[in-house]
C-alpha cells in the first residue's frame, strides 16, 4: 500500500522535518501566530491537534472506499468538525484547567488547513496504520513548531518559560504582541531553510569525496 | 440525476452519524462540565473570603444566593427577589420565598416557593417554581442577576457579587466581595480573553488588590490615573510575595488607610482593560448597594426571617 516504499520511520519524520506544517508547508499560520504567546498554550494546542489529526486520519482511511470523490472536502470538514467538538466537550468536562487557557481556540482547529490537506493527500490513499503514523508525525511537527515559537515569544516577552520565571525581568514586551508572531515565524522558517541548504551541501560534498 | 441523489443521501447520512456522535459525547460530558463550573465558582468565592487549601472554610460557613428577576406584566414591570428563608426559627433548613418589589422600591407581595436548595441552582427549575405562584397575567420572567451572602454562625461575613464588563476583546467576568458596610474586601477575575502580558495583567495581585479597602463613596468617584505604581505600594499590594510577618496587623491597617483615597493606576499598555474593570466594579457596586438597601428595608418591615 505504501507509495515509494517509504518506511514507517520516514513517514513519521517527514511530518516533523521535510513537511513540517508550520515551517515548511507554511500552513495553519493563523494559529501559529495567534495562540503561540506562551509555551503552555503551544503544548496544549499541539496535543489537541494531534488527537484531532489522528482520529480524523483513522476515520477517513477506514471509510475511504465509501466517500464519493465529488464531496470529499465536505466530508473531511465534517469529520474534523465532529472530532473537534468531541475534543472541546471532553476538555471542558474533564480538563477544566486546560480548557480555561485554550477556550475558544480549540474550536479553531476545524479550519486548520494542514489537517484537511493530510486527509486528502495521505489518509485517502493509504491504509489505516500508515495513516496513523503520518498523522502522528504531522501532529508532532505542529506541536514542536508551536512550542518553539511559543518558547521564544514567552522567554523574550515575559521572561518566563511554562509560567516559571527564568530571566527575572522582561526583555522585550513587543514579543507577546500579535505582530511579533510573524517575525518569530519568519526567522524560524529562515533558520529551517538555511539548515537544510547547509545539510544538502555537505551531503553533496561527501558524495563527491 | 442518479449521481445527485447518491451524493445527497451520502451527505445526509454522514451528517446524521456526526450529529449522533456529537450528541452522545455531549450527553456524557454535560454533567461533569456543569459540576466543574460550579466547583470553579465556589473555589473563587472561598478564595475571596480568604479560605484556601491550607486554611479550609469552617463547616458553619453558609452561602445563600439571592436571585433577582424582572417580572413583566402588561401594565407594569416589577422586581422579584428570590430569598432563602429559614423554615422555622430553630432549624437550619432553607426554604425559598419570592418577594415582589415595584420599580419605585415599594413592597407588593410575597409567595412561598415549592423548591429545594438543590433545585434552586437550576435556572429552569426556578422559573417553573416562580410561574406556578405568580398571577396569571405575568407574561415574562427575566433573570437579572444574583448575589451571594456568606454567613458564619449567623454573622454576615461578606456579600459576593458576580459581575461582567465589556473588556478590550470580550467580556471580563469578575467577582467582588463586599463587607457588611459595603467596602470592598477583594476582587477576583474569573474569565477574560485579554492579551497576555498586557490586558491579562488584570489577573495579577498588584492590580486586583488596589481595590481593597475602597468604600462606596470612594468607588463613585474612582478614576484611572496614568501613573506608575510607587515601589512601596507595589510591595504592599503583592501579598503572595510577602515574607511571613513582614507587616503587622497595625501596619496593614495604616497602609490600607493611606492608599484608600488613591485612584487606580493603569496597567502599562492596557488602559482600556483597566478602565473596563474599574467601570464594571463601580457599576456593579453602586447598583447593588442601591438595591440591597431597598431590600433590607422591606425585609425588616415585612418581618421576613431570611437565612442570612
Amino acid at each position: 500500500m505504501l507509495e515509494n516504499n517509504q518506511s514507517y520511520g520516514n513517514i513519521f519524520l517527514n511530518g516533523i522535518l521535510n513537511e513540517n506544517p508550520i515551517f515548511r508547508l507554511a500552513l495553519s499560520m493563523c494559529p501559529a501566530v495567534g495562540i503561540s504567546t506562551n509555551m503552555m498554550n503551544g503544548l496544549l494546542m499541539g496535543i489537541a491537534v494531534i488527537f484531532v489529526q489522528v482520529c480524523s486520519s483513522l476515520t477517513i482511511s477506514l471509510v475511504k472506499d465509501f466517500i464519493h470523490p465529488r464531496i470529499r472536502i465536505p466530508t473531511y470538514t465534517l469529520t474534523i468538525a465532529t472530532w473537534v467538538t468531541v475534543t472541546d466537550l471532553v476538555l471542558a468536562a474533564f480538563f477544566p484547567v486546560a480548557y480555561k487557557s485554550l477556550g475558544i481556540f480549540v474550536r479553531l482547529i476545524v479550519v486548520f488547513c494542514f489537517i484537511t490537506m493530510r486527509l486528502d493527500v495521505f489518509a485517502r490513499k493509504n491504509s489505516v496504520f500508515p495513516s496513523l503514523i503520518d498523522a502522528l508525525g504531522m501532529g508532532f511537527g505542529f506541536l514542536l513548531g508551536m512550542m518553539a515559537i511559543g518558547g521564544v515569544r514567552e522567554l523574550m516577552g515575559m521572561g518566563t518559560l511554562f509560567g516559571v520565571d527564568v530571566l527575572g525581568f522582561r526583555p522585550l514586551l513587543f514579543f507577546v504582541l500579535p505582530c511579533s508572531g510573524f517575525f518569530v515565524v519568519g526567522f524560524m522558517m529562515a533558520i529551517f531553510n538555511y539548515t537544510e541548504i547547509v545539510y544538502n551541501r555537505r551531503k553533496k560534498a561527501r558524495s563527491f569525496a | 440525476m442518479k449521481e445527485i441523489v447518491k451524493i445527497t443521501i451520502g451527505l445526509t447520512l454522514t451528517c446524521l452519524i456526526a450529529a449522533g456522535i456529537m450528541g452522545g459525547v455531549f450527553i456524557i460530558t454535560a454533567k461533569a462540565k456543569k459540576h466543574n463550573e460550579y466547583i470553579n465558582f465556589k473555589e473563587n468565592m472561598l478564595a475571596l473570603l480568604g479560605y484556601d487549601h491550607q486554611k479550609p472554610a469552617p463547616e458553619s460557613l453558609q452561602l445563600c444566593t439571592v436571585y433577582r428577576y424582572l417580572i413583566h406584566q402588561p401594565e407594569q414591570t416589577s422586581l422579584g427577589y428570590m430569598l432563602p428563608v429559614k423554615a422555622s426559627d430553630d432549624s437550619d433548613d432553607i426554604q425559598y420565598q419570592l418577594v415582589r418589589v415595584s420599580t419605585e422600591g415599594k413592597f407588593i407581595d410575597a409567595f412561598d416557593l415549592a423548591i429545594d436548595s438543590a433545585q434552586a441552582t437550576d435556572m429552569g427549575d426556578r422559573a417553573k417554581a416562580m410561574s406556578a405562584v405568580l398571577p396569571e397575567d405575568v407574561n415574562n420572567i427575566v433573570f437579572g442577576d444574583q448575589f451571594i451572602v456568606a454567613t458564619n454562625n449567623n454573622k454576615r461575613l461578606a456579600f459576593l457579587l458576580p459581575g461582567k464588563s465589556p473588556g478590550f476583546k470580550t467580556h471580563i467576568n469578575f467577582m467582588m466581595a463586599l463587607n457588611a458596610e459595603y467596602g470592598v474586601i477583594g476582587l477576583q477575575v474569573l474569565e477574560h480573553q485579554e492579551d497576555p502580558g498586557l490586558g491579562a495583567e488584570i489577573e495579577q495581585e498588584y492590580f486586583k488588590n488596589q481595590f481593597t479597602g475602597k468604600d462606596v463613596e470612594r468607588l463613585k468617584t474612582l478614576k484611572v490615573i496614568k501613573e506608575p505604581l510607587p515601589t512601596e505600594q507595589l510591595r504592599f499590594l503583592e501579598r503572595s510575595k510577602w515574607q511571613p510577618d513582614q507587616y503587622s496587623e497595625k501596619e496593614i491597617d495604616a497602609l490600607q488607610k493611606k492608599y484608600q483615597p488613591k485612584d487606580i493606576c493603569a496597567i502599562t499598555g492596557a488602559t482600556i482593560s483597566t478602565v473596563a474593570v474599574v467601570n464594571g466594579v463601580k457599576n456593579v457596586v453602586t447598583k447593588f448597594v442601591y438595591r440591597v438597601k431597598i431590600l433590607e428595608n422591606i425585609i425588616s418591615q415585612q418581618n421576613i426571617s431570611v437565612a442570612f
